[in-house]
Parts: structure tokens; C-alpha cells; sequence
């Protein structure tokens, strides 16, 4: 415990601030495993089946969109000359943002020993992995010749050919790719004690035998924590800088290259910034529901939600720095290019997409704010009402960033508008439809928090609790 | 039984520019092999004893290799070798050139058309003949998609259903005996005036054998009154000649002589006088009264906008400051609203230049200003030097008026229409489709089984031009040939060849139509017996065809004198009003459209989608009118140039405009530059039968014309449509530079006080040296070639030949109007179009539409940039550098991701959305659901050197890298491989070898001799976007402009983005080396030429 002591509700009782515990009303170990564990073994809920199908209903559009896509070609979305890039790219780095939350809410949170983690990592790691399958349809099937995607592996073919390690859409698929390898390994890897407790808990032939597959045969030996333990440190170390590099990488599709409003050396912050703010607002959007269906009102507690709703700040104001810091060089750097961009392009009212630049700063920058004030965050329904803003607001920052730089760029001949077409919209919905879906798969298959790291936590997990001789050392 | 084969001999004086072997063709070798009929043993087959072995073998292999070509392939009679038995010069895999002609109605062009594998390709200009000197123009090289027209007329049609050729032979062999009795009493033709003087002759033996009969001609956008204008001035078919190279200061009264009525020679003639090669060049001067904004407008150094109907006045003033004698008398009208000044002075400068002086006049204005202009000219003394007199002596016919009275009089029983498409667009006031049906019977020969065809007793189908034999009077008079490179694709017929049955000359053996060049040969022996020097016939005519023209044979110039008789008061009719105009009284111009033109190519896809070289319009037309009458008329607010709607397409409300009673519902355009009170109307769109392209596309503007005023009307009025919105496809949405230093141009005399201007325009005149860690290795400029080209924007007129050209030889395929409306047109070069403010147009800076641009223009393709943007982004490597420099793509090695046409600066790459060259335009959306693959003729069409894209590839000018390697490896092998570079300048790119203004030149960076290295070395020369650090291999030569500074405004001419780059940063001097916060000044004398 630490010796500095702050409160978060309520006035302070006597001289002494108590920090408030990560499980509130004196939980026992039993009652966190049970009760998590009774996520996935009671009766299944009607809810579910009725949210299930309804997603999966809206997931098929994904399969139907790309075949259509693929049968077709790449003119049945609205992209055109100039705007090659449209709804396909802002999608896909919308999705690769909000699968930024997870890791680094288990890795880095994890290296830097915040506690309050643990009630929230597993299901952010979840999001984090449906997020980047859903952001891995995008590039994959945006190319014109999708059966020809392979010439991205760096596989010398008949010819010889190696593919250009010169392009940022190359480092793009090794970064996307290394980054889903290892957040899996690591949820996965995450995931494996509880997996036992369910296996252990499981009355079913069938069930004890799945789980236990994917259990590996945890037994919860001293030795098998002590390498899981030093395992899990590995990879989040591992994980640390692959939060910073994918959208650094991403970034780096749009900073090199020479368009005015993409050539921006402060890519790289400004996205891993947005990315966590994003990431952060999905995962706060999820779990507020999952929180109230499930009754997980004792592990994810307000002070998770707080915690939260001030890195969204903190992350928004930084993003609304960066928007801003991108608006001064634009004019200070004296590129007359870069500043129509930004000021005719996105700034002034007539602008053809003001409305989308006005709405991201709105979304972004003003919307946030609100967490402030402690009302804001401490009232669950105007958290997930406030949240909202940042999730649409950082599908309009790429918005932004991608079409209104490209509709408008140096030769007035070329320009031109984008407008989505009805396929833009459906594999978009579609993405969403099948995020939910495996979103909900995983509420109800796999234990949603994190068992042993919530006991962990507990009051009684301190091996001086109601130690008599550890009662003074407090003081 | 031995075949022996005429092969034109080789003549001392021209070389055989299109034997691909024409380096060897001289050889004793060649020739022998050329005398033997088979390669090896045939020719000793027959003198030795047959074994009956060797019999069937050589017969065998003889028919084996007639069934390969027979199906493309036209038998000739005796003097082209019939591809059934190879002939001796065809190498598999090369083309070869056949010289020929495309008959116009302003005079034919002389082609050279490149043949591969029987199969007609890519159509040039004939270098061998003076009007081309190998260049061409927009209708030539698309022409080439007409003969593949899967659209076109293949079937005898009797009443509406099928019929075929010997039926129709049938019933004409009655019809021909009743003529017979009857003197072809009730025989009528009217026909499309294609300038044949085969078609002449006939015409002439029509006439005496049914005296009765009468011929017509109907060209609707071909005026009349320049004829009557020389004829009156100078007798019986008199034509004009003009000479504009030689002319210092020209003219124009709205004639578009560099635009819609260019002939080639006007193009070349206009530019030569504007080769810009220090500024001590000396520079032709350009004055334009015109009205809608056209291509000669956008050339002008000086243009002032005027009402076409208020042009008279502009000439009758200008007639009277010139002093020109013999003038007909003009109309009272108002006085003219504008500078006198302008008048005045220029006047004192065409006074000046005296018989280096030219006025020109366009077709569709008045008479009496055809015959001031002749007037104007002869006073200063310009006949002789800048303009000739010529003659045509044509066989009489009568006009479509008085065929008109002859069938309303039921003195025609019989019509036979030869081309055109009257019923379509007759004058409205004739009434033509009731008078048609009223004719017993009909006949009509056609390429479209169009409105026409609809109403006639018998429709038979047209031969192309590539198909056919006839001949031509070329644009500058002399006699062309018309010879087929393939055999009628749809079995159609040609004009000379229906007539030929008509006279029942001998078709030969077993034969209904003469389809041997006998008819064409006659005329052409008759013709050549004029010149006392040809006394072998047979060699002149091998001539003749192999040269695609007979040589001198141009009309000599006359001294006639000009004598307009005091009584040549023309009426004026409906074409000038003397009430002023205003919204209540506009005028209407008809104007042959740039790209269907009369809509004759109506059906010509890449003619649809190539974009109007000023409104940027594809497969459509418009109303244009000015943003003050727009506003006027209260049917537009006049912020935007026009509405675009939330899907970024460009939209208009339908007006519809009445005239005497007709009306006629059309979206209109709002163009800057366009005079007030004045609508243009684009003809030839809005039919209602043809083929798939056309059908449906535009407003028919014929509904509205009448014959009394063809070309130009006065008195209409225009209402708002309620609630109908009509979408345009255009290419280019902004209209300004936006102040950015895109084209740069100066004014002559800025540009010798400030010799350094162009780069002092640029970015990178004050950004510092881009410095990199990274040493990007050198081009190798010994072992390799290095290619580059600059573009001279000086002397690019805007006229679309090289689009056209790029597209026909590089397979480019054509999206139609719902794909160019979503911005995914693919042609690899386009003519960037910029309307250039100036102080007189405030209204520029607050997005207003300027009413009196400038105009400047720019062709954008492929820079082939040295670090080029899109290269590094592309994770395939698909797209990448060669050793020459060439930014080349690998189609198969792309798989579309698209970054590199977001990365590059010039946004000239294009993108395969769908499977445009498998799918049906209209059915793309429906993918593997619509019908896949693509007609045989148009496959047929394509370029077998360049690769047919597949969707999902990006693609984009390569510089003709096929021609770059053909021509490589034709040298590697003249030479024995011991060179190692083609000579200098031997090669062409597509482009360039089109353009008319030779404003495009192309060539070997390494090779110090050549011109484009010349040219780069010029000051003029920049390249865009330069800061960037591209290193584009493609530079520009920027645009000179040469004011004559006594005019009113000419301080400003020219000076449109000098004087923004100077007011661009509030008072920081962009311009280097000019001072001052007011415009950039410069000395002010005229500059002499």
C-alpha cells in the first residue's frame, strides 16, 4: 500500500487519507471467482442470444460487401481521382486506434504497476483484438487485386522481386501484423490461469475438455507461476513499444508522404495520442454496459471510470494541442500549399469539409473537457454520453486528415469531392456488427476480467493482512 | 499463271517513310526476294516437271496460309498484295503504313495509317505532305474508333426490316429503268459534301445521263457565307486561302481558326510566329473579337467579348479606320458598348503590319462582315502575302431550300440521301421529317441506322473511310487519296460506289459494286492528264497511292481582282437585330460541337469523354452564357461556377430557350468569358437513334435553328424549367490557379526586363536547397538513353489531338459519363485549363466567376520524376525507375493499392475501379452479373504493343514506351548492335507526333543534339511544383504573351499571376527582381516583331 494517501470520494475521514480499495465492499476471493466465473456458467442470458443474433445479422454485410468488392472492383465505394484513400483507409486507422487501449492498458500499465488494470485489461485486450481484425479487413481488401495481396510478403518470387521496404504501407503490414501476433500471444497468455479455473469449475465432459485444452495444463504449481509470471513481464515488455510503433507506423503512411496536410512531422505523437484517447473511449463505451448487466459494479468501480475519463482528457488535450501546434506550422512554415490546406481545405466555413473538421475538434478537443468536472466522471451515464463524443470524433480525425488533404491538393485542376457510397457505409456498419459480435462471444466464453489479478488486489492477497505486527508498520 | 506484283517503285526524291524493312527494301537481295512470289522453291515449282507430290504440298501450304488473313483482309485487284498470301513486306509483329485521307467538309486531312496484321491501328498525319508534316488532329486519331464501331450500320434495312444487297440491287435496276425513261425526272440526291472529286465527276455523268435529276448538299455546320463572300469578290468558285505563318498581326472576328475551324496549317502557321526562343524572339500578335470563350480566344493577346451579333459593327468600324474600299452596306445598329480605343489601336497595328497583316472571320457571322474582311485585308494590302485566292470549280447543285420546294412542289419521287442525317438535323423551319415521308422512295446510305434511316424506304449501310476507296480534296486543294486498309467490316458501301451501280459502271467479273479503285483511278487519270510532266500513268498512280496525294497538284494562286459589285446588299435576315440586346432579346450562336462535332460523332466514345478544351464538358452539351445574363435571367445566384450538389456533381436547372416559336429545354453552363446577353449552343447532340454511345446524350440544338439563320439568331428569350435538375460530368471543377505558380507566364516585354521571371515565380526561388543524407545514385548519361520532354505553353492551343492520340495508342479505355461525374476519367494526359485573373476582375478574389479571364492552358502527363513520390510508397514495387529514366509500371506486378496516385503531386495517375475494358459501361456496378467481355471490332482496335489493363491496376503515361523500345531495338538491329543509341530525334511519343502546334517535344536528355536538350536550356523553361524536389523529367517552357501596350488594359495582359505573386502575402515581394507595391511595372513600348 502506498504510504501517500489521496481520496477520490467523499471527504477525508481523520488526519489520514485512505486510498480507496481496487475491490470495493470487502469482496472475498471466493466470491471475485465465482462471480466472474458465473459470467460464463449461468443460464445464457435472453439478452444475449437477442444481441448475439442481431449482431451477427449486421456482421454478414462484412462478407457480402467483400465479395461484392472483390467480384466487382474497387469503384463501388465512392473513392475516386484524387481521393484514393476514403472511408477504406480512415476505417482502418479508426479501428487500428481503438485497438490501441487494450495492450496498453495490460502492458504498460502493467510495467508501470497500476494496479487498477486488472479489472479492465481483459476485455480491453479483447477489444484490442477484434478492433485490429476489423481494421486488418481494410487495407487487406482495399487494394485493387486482393488475390494479389501476397506480393506484400516479403517472399522472393520466380522473379525475384522483393516487395519496397522503402514503403510506409509496407512497414504498415509488418507493424499491423506483429502487433496482432503479439497482443493475442499475450492475452492469450494472459488468459491461461483462468482458463484452469473454468476448466476446474466446469461440470460438463465437453466444457472441462475444451477448457482444458486451452488451458495447457495449469495447475497453479509454484513453478508454473513463476514462469507464467516472467512470461507475462516478457511479452508486456514486448508490447510496450509495439503500442507506440503501430501507429507511429500508421502514421507514417501519411507523414512521408508530400501532400500538404499529410507531410507532418507530428504525426507520430499526435496518432499514438489519439489512438489511446479512442482506444480508451471504446473501452469505457463497452465496459459501462457489461458493468451494469453483470453486476460488476465491485471490480470495475468508479475509481476505474475516473481513472479513465482523466486519461481521456489528458489524451484529448493533447490531441487538440497537436491539432492546433499542425494549424500554427501550416502557417508559420510559409508553404503556401500547406496552409491552403489547412485553412481552405478544413478551417474556414467554406471549406468544403468544415463541417467534418469543425466536428472533430468539437468531438475531440471541446467534448472531452467536460471531465473536469468530477460530476461528469463520476456520473456512469454521462460518462458513456461523453465518451461517445471522442468515438465519433476520431473516425472524423482521419476523416479529415485523409480526404480533405487529398480532395485539395497542389494543382486546382485535380480537385474534387468524395462522397460515400451506400458500400462505404455497409462494410463500415458491418465492421461494427461484427466487433459486437465477438465482442459478445467473448463475454460469454471467456472469463471478461481477469480472475487471479483481481484476487491479487484484494486486501487479503497482502501477506501482512491482519498481520498484528503489520497494523503499526502503517503508520 | 506467275503473279506478278506492281510494286510502286522507289522514286529518287521521297524516302519510304512506312516500309518497316525500308532499310533493306534497295538492297539486291531484297529485291530479288521481292520478285518471287513464294520464299523458297514455288517460283522453280512451275518451270520444272510437277511431281504430284510436290504439287499437294504447295498447294496445301498456299491455302493453310490463305485461310490465316483472308477475314481482315481486302483482295485488292491487282496493285496491293492481298494478305492471304502474306505479302513480302509484312513482318509479323510490325506495322505497316498506308497513306490515305479522311474526308472533311472543310477539305480532307492527309493520314498515314499505321496497319497491324491487316488491322488499322493508329491513324498519324502524313509526314510526306505539307498540310501534316505527320501531325494531326482530334478527329483523325479517333476516327480510328468509328471503323471499330460495333454500332455501326452492317445489314440492308427495306422498310424498317432486314433485307440484304441483292434485293436492294433488284429494286434499284427498276428504279434505273424508270430514270431512263424519264430523264431522272423526279430523281433527287442530297448528300453530305465530302470534297471527292471522284464523287464530282460522277456527279457530273449523273447529270448527263438523267438530266432531270437534281443533287443537293447539306453540310449543317459548314457556312455558306464565306464562299459567297469569295465568290462575290472574286468570281465563280473562288475559295481563300489563308497564310497565317506569314501574317505579324492577325485579327479574328470570332472565327476560331486555332479551335473548332483550325486546319492543321492554320495551327502550324499561327505558332510559328510565336517560337519564343529568347526574348528578343520576334512574336505574332493575336487580337480576338469573338463571343463564346474558344481556343483562339484563350491564344488571344488581346480579346474582347462581344455579342457574335454585334460583331458587324466591330467590322464595319475596323473597315473604316482601315479605309477599306468596296464595302457592303451595313446595317444600322447600336453603338457599341466598349473601349473605341480598342478598336482604334488596333487597327493602327494591323495599318502597321500592312501586308503582313490578317483579318479572319469566323463562319457563322454575317455576310457583310465576310465581305468587310475581304475587304479590310485587300486595303492593307495583305493578298498575296497572308491570304490567297484560289479556285474549286464544282458541278452545280442546288441548295437543301430549293430541294426543299422541289419535294413540296412533288417534284421528287426518288431521294437518295448519301450520308448526313437530315431528318436529325434538317432546319428546324423545313420541317424535313414530314417532307421526307412525303417522297415515294428513299434510299439511304449510312453509317448509323439512325432517325433518317428510320423514315427511308431502304437504308444501306456506310463504309468507313478506312474501308473504301475514294479521294479527296485536301484541306489546302490538292488531290488526296482515300485508299482501305481493311475490307468493309460490316459490308458497307461508299458513296462513289452506290453511284458507280447508279451509272452501271462495270463492276467487274461477278460483282455488284466496283470495289477495286477504278472509279478513283479515272478521275485520278483524268486530273493527272492536267499536268503535261506525267506521262506514266500507271507509275503516277502508284504514286499517288503510295504518297497518299498527288504532288503539286494544290490550285495555283490567282490574281483576280477584287470587285464586290456596289450591289451585293446582302440581306441580314435574323442574324443582327437592330434592337439592343438584354435578357428579353438574346441572341443565340450555334457552334459546331468541339467534339461530336455536327454530332456526326455522336457514336465516337473517346470523342464523348475527351473534355471541351474550355468547359471541361464531357458527354454532354450546354447552353454557355455569361454569369451577369445567368443572373439576369434569375436562374442562378452567380457565387459558384456552378451548383455542385453533396455528392460533388456539377449540376444545372434546364432552361429552355424559344426562338420564333420553337423551344428547346437544355441545361446551361455559366462561362467566364462569355459576352453578356449571347447563349451558345453546342450542335450535334440529342439524338434520338443511334448507336449505344450516343443515344440519349445532350439537346439536340438543331430543333431550334432554322435556315434562315443558321448559325446565328437574335430575339430569344429563356424561361426556368420548374424542378428539373440536369448533371454534367466535368473534369476539372476549379477554374483558378488560386495565385499559385502552376502556369507561369509574363508578357514579352516583362519578359526582357526580367529575363529570370519563370523561376523568380516559383516556390523555390526562396526555399532553401534541398539537402538529403541520402545520395540518390546518378543517371548514367553515356550508356543510356535519357529521356525528357517539355511542353511549350506558348504555342499549345488546347485542341485535344494529343488526349485523342495518347488514347488510341495506348489502349485507353473510355468510363463513360457516370464515371467521369465521380472524378475516374483515365486519360493519361490531360489539357489543364485556367482562367487567369486580372485587376479587371476584382470579383476573381471573392470566388466570383470572373466575366473576362484570361485563359491559359496546360497539358499534365506522367512528369517522370527522377525521385519520384510515387515510387517509394508503392510496397510492391510495381512502380519504379529504369535506367532511362522512365517512371515505369509493372501491371502485373501491381496490386492497386492506390498510394502512389495519392502521392503524386501532379495527380496524374489513373486507377482501374472497374473491369472497363471487359464490362459494359452501363452494367459496371452489377460486376461478374452483367456480361463480360467486349465486341470483336473493338478488340480489334487495340494497340497489340501496349498491355490491356485489368481493374485493380493503377496506370499512367509511360512516355510510349513501347515506341521507346521499338525504336531501340529497330536500331539495335540496322546497326548491328554496334550502336548504342537511336540518332537524335528519330523518335516520336504519341503526343507529340500528334500535336498540330508542335507544342510537345520529346527526346533524349543525354544526347546534346537534341532538341528537347535545346529547348531546356531555354529561359522559359521550369517545371512544376519544383520545390517539391520531384526533378520532374517533364519541364515546361512558360507562356509569353505579346500585348500591344497602346491598348486599353494591356498593362495587365499576360501579367495575371506576377501581379498575384506579388499581392499573395500582403506586400512581400514574391517576384524577384520587381519592386513596388502596385503591379509590377515594365517598360511599356510596343515591342515590334
Amino acid at each position: 500500500m502506498s504510504e501517500q494517501a489521496s481520496s477520490y470520494f467523499g471527504p477525508a475521514k481523520g488526519n489520514i487519507l485512505e486510498r480507496r480499495p481496487l475491490v470495493s465492499n470487502n469482496r472475498s476471493m471466493g466470491w471475485v471467482t465465482s462471480h466472474i466465473a458465473g459470467m460464463l456458467e449461468s443460464k445464457t442470458p435472453v439478452w444475449w442470444w437477442v444481441a448475439v443474433v442481431l449482431s451477427a445479422v449486421v456482421a454478414t454485410l462484412v462478407p457480402f460487401e467483400l465479395i461484392y468488392l472483390v467480384s466487382t472492383g474497387v469503384g463501388i465505394w465512392g473513392s475516386n481521382q484524387p481521393v484514393s484513400w476514403a472511408w477504406d483507409i480512415t476505417n482502418f486507422v479508426f479501428w487500428i486506434g481503438i485497438g490501441h487501449a487494450g495492450t496498453l492498458i495490460s502492458a504498460i500499465l502493467f510495467l508501470t504497476r497500476q494496479k487498477w488494470r486488472t479489472s479492465i485489461n481483459r476485455a480491453a485486450e479483447a477489444m484490442t483484438i477484434f478492433a485490429v481484425i476489423c481494421a486488418g479487413i481494410f487495407p487487406a481488401f482495399h487494394v485493387g487485386r486482393v488475390w494479389m495481396a501476397w506480393y506484400l510478403a516479403p517472399i522472393p518470387n520466380a522473379n525475384a522481386i522483393w516487395p519496397n521496404f522503402k514503403s510506409p504501407l509496407l512497414w504498415d503490414v509488418f507493424a499491423v501484423s506483429t502487433y496482432f501476433t503479439v497482443s493475442l500471444i499475450f492475452w492469450y497468455i494472459g488468459l491461461v490461469p483462468d482458463l484452469a479455473t473454468i476448466r476446474d469449475r466446469a461440470t460438463g465432459k465437453f466444457r472441462k475438455f475444451v477448457y482444458g485444452l486451452f488451458a495447457l495444463g495449469w495447475r497453479g504449481a509454484n513453478r508454473q507461476w513463476r514462469h507464467y509470471e516472467k512470461a507475462y513481464l516478457i511479452l508486456a515488455g514486448i508490447s510496450t513499444p509495439l503500442v507506440l510503433s503501430v501507429h507511429s507506423i500508421v502514421s507514417f503512411d501519411f507523414a512521408t508522404s508530400v501532400i500538404p496536410g499529410w507531410h507532418t512531422t507530428i504525426f507520430p505523437p499526435y496518432f499514438v495520442a489519439g489512438a489511446i484517447f479512442g482506444g480508451f473511449a471504446m473501452v469505457l463505451t463497452l465496459m459501462i454496459p457489461v458493468r451494469a448487466i453483470f453486476g460488476l459494479h465491485d471490480m470495475i468501480t468508479r475509481k476505474h471510470i475516473d481513472n479513465m475519463a482523466k486519461i481521456i482528457v489528458l489524451t484529448g488535450s493533447i490531441v487538440g494541442y497537436a491539432y492546433l501546434i499542425e494549424l500554427f506550422i501550416a502557417w508559420y512554415s510559409g508553404n503556401p500549399n500547406e496552409w491552403w490546406a489547412f485553412l481552405h481545405n478544413r478551417v474556414l466555413p467554406s471549406a468544403p469539409y468544415a463541417w467534418a473538421y469543425w466536428m472533430m475538434m468539437f468531438c475531440n478537443v471541446i467534448a472531452p473537457q467536460l471531465f473536469w468536472f468530477k460530476w461528469c466522471r463520476t456520473n456512469i451515464i454521462a460518462v458513456w454520453i461523453i465518451v461517445q463524443f471522442p468515438n465519433v470524433g476520431m473516425w472524423f480525425e482521419r476523416f479529415v486528415i485523409i480526404c480533405t488533404s487529398l480532395h485539395r491538393d497542389f494543382l486546382p485542376s485535380s480537385w474534387g469531392m468524395f462522397v460515400p457510397s451506400i458500400n462505404d457505409i455497409l462494410l463500415f456498419v458491418g465492421t461494427f456488427g461484427l466487433f459486437l459480435f465477438l465482442f459478445l462471444l467473448f463475454l460469454r466464453f471467456l472469463p471478461a476480467i481477469t480472475i487471479f489479478e483481481v484476487k491479487a488486489v484484494l486486501p487479503e492477497a497482502d501477506p501482512h493482512y491482519r498481520d498484528p505486527h503489520a497494523e503499526g508498520a502503517k503508520h | 499463271m506467275k503473279h506478278i506484283f506492281q510494286h510502286p517503285p522507289e522514286t529518287g526524291t521521297a524516302k519510304a517513310y512506312w516500309r518497316s524493312v525500308e532499310d533493306f527494301s534497295n538492297t539486291e537481295q531484297f529485291q530479288g526476294w521481292l520478285n518471287r512470289e513464294f520464299p523458297q522453291g514455288a517460283s522453280e515449282f512451275w518451270g520444272d516437271g510437277v511431281s504430284r507430290r510436290n504439287f499437294l504440298r504447295l498447294m496445301g501450304a498456299s491455302m493453310a496460309l490463305a485461310g490465316l488473313g483472308l477475314s481482315a483482309c481486302r483482295r485488292p485487284e491487282a496493285h496491293i498484295v492481298p494478305f492471304s498470301k502474306t505479302p513480302e513486306w509484312q513482318i509479323p509483329g510490325r506495322t505497316l503504313n498506308f497513306a490515305t485521307s479522311m474526308p472533311r467538309r472543310r477539305g480532307g486531312v492527309p493520314l498515314l495509317v499505321n496497319s497491324y496484321s491487316g488491322r488499322p491501328i493508329k491513324v498519324e498525319g502524313n509526314p510526306s505532305h505539307s498540310l501534316s508534316l505527320g501531325k494531326s488532329d482530334a478527329f483523325a486519331q479517333s476516327s480510328l474508333l468509328d471503323l471499330y464501331d460495333p454500332d455501326r450500320s452492317h445489314r440492308f434495312v427495306k422498310a424498317g426490316s432486314a433485307s440484304n444487297q441483292e434485293e436492294f440491287v433488284k429494286v434499284l435496276g427498276e428504279l434505273k429503268q424508270s430514270w431512263a425513261s424519264s430523264q431522272g425526272k423526279g430523281l433527287a440526291v442530297l448528300s453530305e459534301d465530302n470534297l471527292s472529286p471522284t464523287e464530282d465527276r460522277l456527279r457530273a455523268e449523273l447529270a448527263a445521263k438523267y438530266p432531270s435529276s437534281v443533287w443537293s448538299y447539306y453540310e449543317p455546320a459548314l457556312g455558306s457565307h464565306d464562299r459567297a463572300a469569295a465568290e462575290a469578290a472574286y468570281g465563280k468558285g473562288a475559295r481563300i486561302k489563308l497564310d497565317v505563318e506569314k501574317a505579324s498581326v492577325i485579327l479574328s472576328l470570332d472565327s476560331d481558326f486555332l479551335g473548332d475551324e483550325a486546319t492543321l496549317s492554320s495551327i502550324r502557321g499561327f505558332v510559328q510566329g510565336r517560337q519564343v526562343e529568347n526574348a528578343d524572339s520576334p512574336m505574332n500578335r493575336l487580337y480576338v473579337v469573338e463571343s463564346r470563350y474558344s481556343s483562339t480566344g484563350g491564344m488571344a493577346d488581346h480579346r474582347l467579348r462581344l455579342p457574335a451579333s454585334r460583331i458587324i459593327a466591330v467590322a464595319a468600324a475596323l473597315a473604316k479606320e482601315i479605309g477599306a474600299k468596296n464595302l457592303p452596306i451595313f446595317p444600322d445598329l447600336p453603338s457599341l458598348d466598349i473601349d473605341p480605343g480598342w478598336i482604334n489601336e488596333a487597327a493602327k497595328d494591323l495599318i502597321a503590319a500592312g501586308s503582313s497583316a490578317l483579318v479572319v472571320v469566323g463562319v457563322g457571322q454575317p455576310l457583310q462582315v465576310h465581305l468587310a474582311v475581304l475587304a479590310i485585308n485587300e486595303a492593307l494590302g495583305a493578298r498575296g502575302n497572308t491570304f490567297q485566292v484560289t479556285r474549286l470549280e464544282r458541278p452545280d447543285s442546288v441548295s437543301l431550300t430549293d430541294l426543299v420546294t422541289k419535294i413540296r412542289a412533288d417534284e421528287v419521287t426518288d431521294l437518295l440521301v448519301l450520308g448526313g442525317n437530315p431528318v436529325y438535323n434538317a432546319p428546324a423551319d423545313l420541317d424535313w421529317t414530314s417532307l421526307q415521308k412525303s417522297v415515294k422512295s428513299v434510299i439511304r446510305l449510312g453509317y448509323y441506322e439512325d432517325e433518317t434511316s428510320e423514315l427511308s424506304g431502304w437504308h444501306l449501310p456506310q463504309a468507313h473511310y478506312l474501308e473504301t476507296w475514294g479521294d479527296a480534296v485536301l484541306q489546302e486543294g490538292s488531290h488526296g487519296c482515300i485508299q482501305p486498309l481493311i475490307l468493309p467490316l460490316h459490308g458497307g458501301l461508299s458513296s462513289i460506289q452506290l453511284l458507280g451501280l447508279l451509272l452501271d459502271v462495270p463492276a467487274g467479273e461477278g460483282k455488284i459494286f466496283v470495289d477495286g479503285p477504278e472509279l478513283v483511278k479515272e478521275t485520278f487519270m483524268r486530273k493527272a492528264g492536267a499536268f503535261a510532266t506525267i506521262f506514266d500513268f500507271e507509275n503516277a498512280w502508284n504514286l499517288f497511292v503510295r504518297d497518299g496525294f498527288l504532288k503539286d497538284s494544290a490550285p495555283r494562286v490567282e490574281t483576280a481582282a477584287f470587285a464586290v459589285s456596289g450591289t451585293v446588299v446582302p440581306a441580314t435576315g435574323r442574324e443582327v437585330s437592330p434592337a439592343p440586346l438584354g435578357k428579353d432579346n438574346l441572341e443565340v450562336v450555334f457552334i459546331a460541337d468541339s467534339k461530336v462535332d455536327d454530332g456526326r460523332y455522336i457514336n465516337n466514345g473517346w470523342l464523348q469523354e475527351v473534355p471541351d478544351v474550355m468547359t471541361k464538358l464531357t458527354w454532354d452539351n450546354a447552353a454557355l452564357l455569361s454569369s451577369k445574363t445567368a443572373g439576369e435571367l434569375g436562374i442562378y445566384s452567380g457565387v459558384q461556377v456552378q451548383g455542385i450538389t453533396a455528392d460533388g456533381v456539377y449540376y444545372s436547372d434546364v432552361i429552355t430557350i424559344t426562338v420564333d416559336g420553337r423551344s428547346l429545354d437544355v441545361p446551361f453552363l455559366v462561362v467566364p468569358g462569355h459576352p453578356d446577353y449571347s447563349i451558345t449552343l453546342p450542335l450535334g447532340y440529342g439524338h434520338e437513334k443511334t448507336g449505344r454511345v450516343g443515344q440519349g446524350v445532350g439537346f439536340n440544338a438543331y430543333q431550334l435553328r432554322t435556315s434562315t439563320a443558321p448559325h446565328l439568331v437574335t430575339g430569344a428569350t429563356v424561361v426556368k424549367t420548374s424542378a428539373k435538375r440536369h448533371d454534367f460530368a466535368i473534369t476539372q471543377e476549379h477554374w483558378s490557379m488560386e495565385g499559385r505558380d502552376i502556369v507561369r507566364e509574363a508578357p514579352i516585354a516583362y519578359y526582357k526586363d526580367n529575363p529570370g521571371f519563370v523561376r523568380a515565380l516559383g516556390i523555390e526561388s526562396h526555399t532553401p536547397e534541398n539537402k538529403s543524407f541520402y545520395k540518390t545514385p546518378a543517371f548514367d548519361y553515356v550508356k543510356y538513353h535519357q529521356w525528357g520532354m517539355t511542353v511549350d505553353l506558348t504555342t499549345c492551343v488546347g485542341c485535344n489531338a494529343c488526349v485523342l492520340a495518347c488514347q488510341a495508342e495506348n489502349n485507353i479505355p473510355i468510363v463513360g459519363k457516370d464515371q467521369v461525374k465521380k472524378g475516374r476519367e483515365i486519360h493519361w494526359i490531360r489539357i489543364d485549363r485556367y482562367f487567369a485573373g486580372s485587376q479587371r476582375d476584382i470579383e476573381m478574389g471573392k470566388g466570383i466567376i470572373p466575366s473576362d479571364p484570361e485563359v491559359v492552358l496546360q497539358p499534365v502527363m506522367c512528369m517522370h520524376c527522377e525521385n519520384a513520390p510515387c515510387e517509394t510508397v508503392c510496397p510492391v514495387n510495381a512502380t519504379i525507375h529504369n535506367e532511362e529514366g522512365l517512371n515505369v509500371m509493372a501491371y502485373n506486378r501491381c496490386i492497386g493499392t492506390r498510394y502512389c496516385a495519392n502521392n503524386c503531386p501532379y495527380k496524374v495517375r489513373r486507377f482501374n475501379w472497374f473491369d472497363y475494358n471487359q464490362r459494359q459501361l452501363d452494367q459496371l456496378y452489377w460486376g461478374p452479373l452483367g456480361p463480360k467481355g467486349v465486341e470483336e471490332t473493338v478488340k480489334m482496335s487495340k494497340n497489340p504493343n501496349v498491355t490491356v489493363r485489368m481493374r485493380g491496376v493503377m496506370e499512367k503515361c509511360t512516355f510510349c514506351v513501347q515506341r521507346i523500345e521499338t525504336a531501340k531495338i529497330d536500331h539495335k538491329v540496322k546497326t548491328q548492335r554496334t550502336e548504342r543509341k537511336i540518332p537524335t530525334d528519330s523518335l516520336q511519343v504519341a503526343c507529340q507526333q500528334a500535336c498540330p502546334a508542335d507544342a510537345i517535344v520529346f527526346g533524349d536528355l543525354s544526347d546534346p543534339e537534341s532538341r528537347v536538350n535545346k529547348l531546356k536550356k531555354r529561359q522559359l523553361n521550369y517545371k512544376l511544383l519544383d520545390y517539391l524536389n520531384t526533378q520532374p523529367r517533364l519541364s515546361y517552357l512558360a507562356r509569353v504573351r505579346n500585348p500591344n501596350m497602346k491598348m486599353p488594359g494591356a498593362e495587365l495582359v499576360g501579367m495575371s499571376l506576377v501581379n498575384s505573386r506579388i499581392h499573395s502575402h500582403g506586400g512581400h515581394h514574391d517576384v524577384h527582381g520587381t519592386s513596388g507595391d502596385k503591379p509590377a511595372e515594365y517598360s511599356t513600348e510596343g515591342r515590334a516583331h
